[in-house]
């Protein structure tokens, strides 16, 4: 009787074995249909590293795509802040131990982070061209779909949304808005002390600076310079004069500036400052709705143009749930999820206007950006690419070595 | 035999951090050398060090550094002492004051540069309170303290942790030779202020200089406040090494690594200093009994 109890124990055991074998039987991300790969991530758990110093965008995280994730893939979304140096020092670390299973899954992230994160294979991919939307709301020949500040994308990352530098001001203060580096030169000399922009390697300061560069030495040069000190400083060298010209007018004479872009932004909702930059194009309407910025305050580019981005998802090279990242990153790139990203947060979306439909379409027109904003429009007319990565950390190099308290 | 496992037992956690800190010392001294297989580096090399070492700003870093904790040491050291001899002369080493002494010793550097920024900086209470008055017709006639390559706003916050914390380390001591050995030298003839000078104070060197040398050692490395009261050029030691790292270049990962053992090796060598002066200190003091 008890050997056959014992049998039957062991016969249970060993099914149940099998059960949870078939159970957890994973499949290859890499190969797997899509329907398999919607299959696999049903019920799991996704998690979201990137920047979390926006707290509207966090919100939106939280509750509009968490809540989409939930009800259509079942798929729990866990939003972590971390800033982006931290993720990669995690990852390298993880990497560095040999460690295959890591925690995160899906990482905001772009320009020479990405770059630098793929080519020491912290990144997993190629993924995007298993994705429906990339086909259904990307165009795929998009330069910004193609390269990451002139880095070959490979499929390795997907966008998110799209940023732009604008500055902004208050009109009442300073009626005159400057339109170009040189007006910038005599509105810093008629408001001394009172202008001045993020340290360098802050990510706003550095685009501030390369708008610069772009407008004393063109852009078409640097998409296919070398990354070389000598070659980019030769390059530079008038936007490195001009800086220095602006140092005296400056904030602290020039000597030190502040050390991120938050500080800036504070000083200026303080009226320390007469002028504040941001990469988000729609900052000024939150800004103003929150009650941070005067009703009077508007946002402005160059005539030229300013740089615009695109930032991108990436997923980590040891992600547990390879599988349940994609299937979050498609939702992310739908009509329906952008729609509500410029919405919500007024971020230039990423979806092709010619592959919505009409009823997308008059949505996205729909929505009203607030005050003291440009339209998308004017923005996307006065849009110029980013520089390739590997050049900008060499300029924020040179900056530190040629422009601080000269 | 018993109490031997006791003392283990008791040893535990500090072997367990102990264990902790070697591990990491060791890999800040193999990537230094240029050792990461996982970014294919694998022979070593002093060259990053040579390079740290070539590099001016990086020099100019190490002397900012020093600067900051020997300034933020000498006074909080002088000032605390100060403090302290007050305290003990008004007969209030005890109770609520003692409390208030403590009070800014747990309040974390990052909070303290809130409070220097929104007192000290260039719209700060002190001069909106001048532009209320009259006396500045515009903010910017402020003196700009922070931010400045001097380094006066983080000295100055450090003050403001250390000065109490000095204070709070060396009171039991001091009061308890001043009450005895100072009040002897007073009651044989000697004036308060000479009995401090020749008595109170050499005996009390010895933890005063324990004092002084915690200060200079966390003001050396310390990041928070350089970074946020600091100016852009030159850096903190901390500050620079810090962007090093975290530098998205990941084949700077050695000379950020480089930078940290010098970090280590020269907070050892002060350490090290320190033993020597104090074993000095000890065998003077000894000498004059």
């Amino acid at each position: 009787m008890k050997r056959i109890v014992a049998l039957l124990l062991v016969i249970v055991m060993v099914l149940g074995l099998f059960g949870c074998g078939a159970k957890e039987k994973e499949i290859d991300p890499a190969s797997a249909s899509w329907d398999e790969i919607l299959a696999a991530a049903k019920g799991t758990t996704v998690t979201f590293y990137g920047w979390g110093g926006d707290e509207n965008r966090n919100n939106w995280l939280n509750t509009t795509v968490a809540q989409h994730v939930k009800e259509n893939y079942d798929i729990t979304l866990e939003v972590v802040g971390m800033n982006i140096d931290d993720i990669l020092a995690k990852l390298s670390g993880e990497k560095q131990a040999g460690s295959n299973k890591g925690s995160i899954d899906m990482i905001w992230i772009n320009g020479e982070n990405f770059y630098s994160a793929k080519d020491n294979g912290l990144l997993w991919g190629p993924f995007t061209d298993k994705l429906p939307n990339m086909v259904t709301y990307i165009d795929l020949t998009d330069p910004e779909t193609l390269n990451d500040f002139c880095m070959p994308i490979d499929g390795y990352e997907a966008p998110y949304a799209k940023a732009q530098m604008v500055m902004y001001a208050d009109t009442a203060v300073t009626p005159d808005l400057p339109a170009s580096a040189a007006q910038l030169l005599e509105f810093a000399k008629a408001n001394p002390g009172k202008v001045t922009y993020p340290a360098l390697p802050d990510f706003t300061g550095s685009a501030f600076v390369r708008n610069i560069i772009y407008e004393l030495c063109g852009w078409e040069q640097f998409q296919t310079m070398e990354a070389d000190y000598d070659t980019v400083k030769a390059a530079i060298e008038p936007a490195l004069e001009y800086l220095r010209q602006l140092n005296p007018y400056l904030w602290n004479e020039g000597k030190t500036f502040p050390e991120s872009s938050t500080t800036v932004d504070s000083m200026f909702a303080d009226g320390e400052l007469v002028m504040a930059m941001s990469y988000g194009p729609f900052s000024v309407a939150t800004g103003i709705d929150q009650g941070l910025y005067t009703e009077t305050t508007q946002t402005f580019v160059f005539d030229n143009g300013t740089i615009g981005n695109t930032n991108y998802m990436a997923i980590g090279f040891n992600s547990p749930n390879k599988a349940g990242a994609m299937v979050v990153i498609n939702a992310i790139i739908s009509g329906e999820i952008q729609l509500t990203q410029y919405a919500e947060l007024r971020e230039l979306p990423v979806v092709a206007t010619e592959k919505l439909s009409a009823e997308e379409l008059a949505a996205f027109d729909a929505v009203d950006l607030g005050k003291g904003v440009l339209s998308q429009a004017q923005l996307l007319s006065h849009r110029l690419p980013e520089m390739p990565a590997s050049l900008v950390p060499i300029i924020e190099q040179i900056w530190l070595a040629e422009v601080v308290g000269k | 035999m018993k109490n031997k496992t006791h003392i283990f037992l008791l040893l535990l956690p500090f072997l367990g951090i102990s264990a902790m800190m070697c591990v990491s010392v060791w890999n800040v001294a193999v990537q230094s050398l240029g050792y990461i297989p996982a970014f294919g580096l694998t022979n070593l090399t002093l060259e990053y060090y040579k390079e740290v070492f070539r590099n001016p700003d990086f020099l100019s870093s190490v002397l900012v550094s020093l600067r900051i904790a020997l300034w933020s040491a000498v006074f909080a050291c002088i000032l605390g002492v100060a403090l302290s001899m007050a305290l003990i002369k008004t007969q209030k080493a005890r109770g609520a004051t003692l409390y208030a002494i403590r009070l800014p010793i747990l309040v974390p550097h990052a909070v303290v540069a809130v409070f220097v920024v929104q007192i000290l900086g260039q719209t700060g209470l002190i001069a909106r309170l001048g532009y209320a008055l009259g006396l500045l017709e515009d903010y910017t006639e402020f003196p700009q303290l922070l931010y400045t390559p001097s380094y006066f706003g983080t000295v100055l916050a450090y003050l403001w942790k250390e000065i109490p914390f000095v204070a709070y380390f060396v009171l039991a001591f001091m009061s308890g030779i001043s009450d005895t050995l100072g009040e002897a030298a007073e009651n044989l003839g000697a004036s308060p202020i000479r009995g401090f000078f020749e008595v109170t104070l050499p005996l009390s060197l010895n933890v005063i200089a324990k004092a002084f040398l915690i200060i200079f050692i966390f003001a050396f490395g310390g990041y928070e406040l350089p970074l946020l009261l600091g100016s852009t050029l030159p850096k903190a030691l901390s500050v620079q090494t810090y962007l090093s790292y975290m530098n998205p270049d990941l084949l700077q990962r050695p000379l950020a690594m480089a930078m940290n053992g010098t970090m280590l090796l020269l907070s050892a060598a002060i350490s090290f200093a320190y033993a020597l002066a104090i074993i000095g200190l000890n065998r003077k003091i000894g000498g004059a009994k």
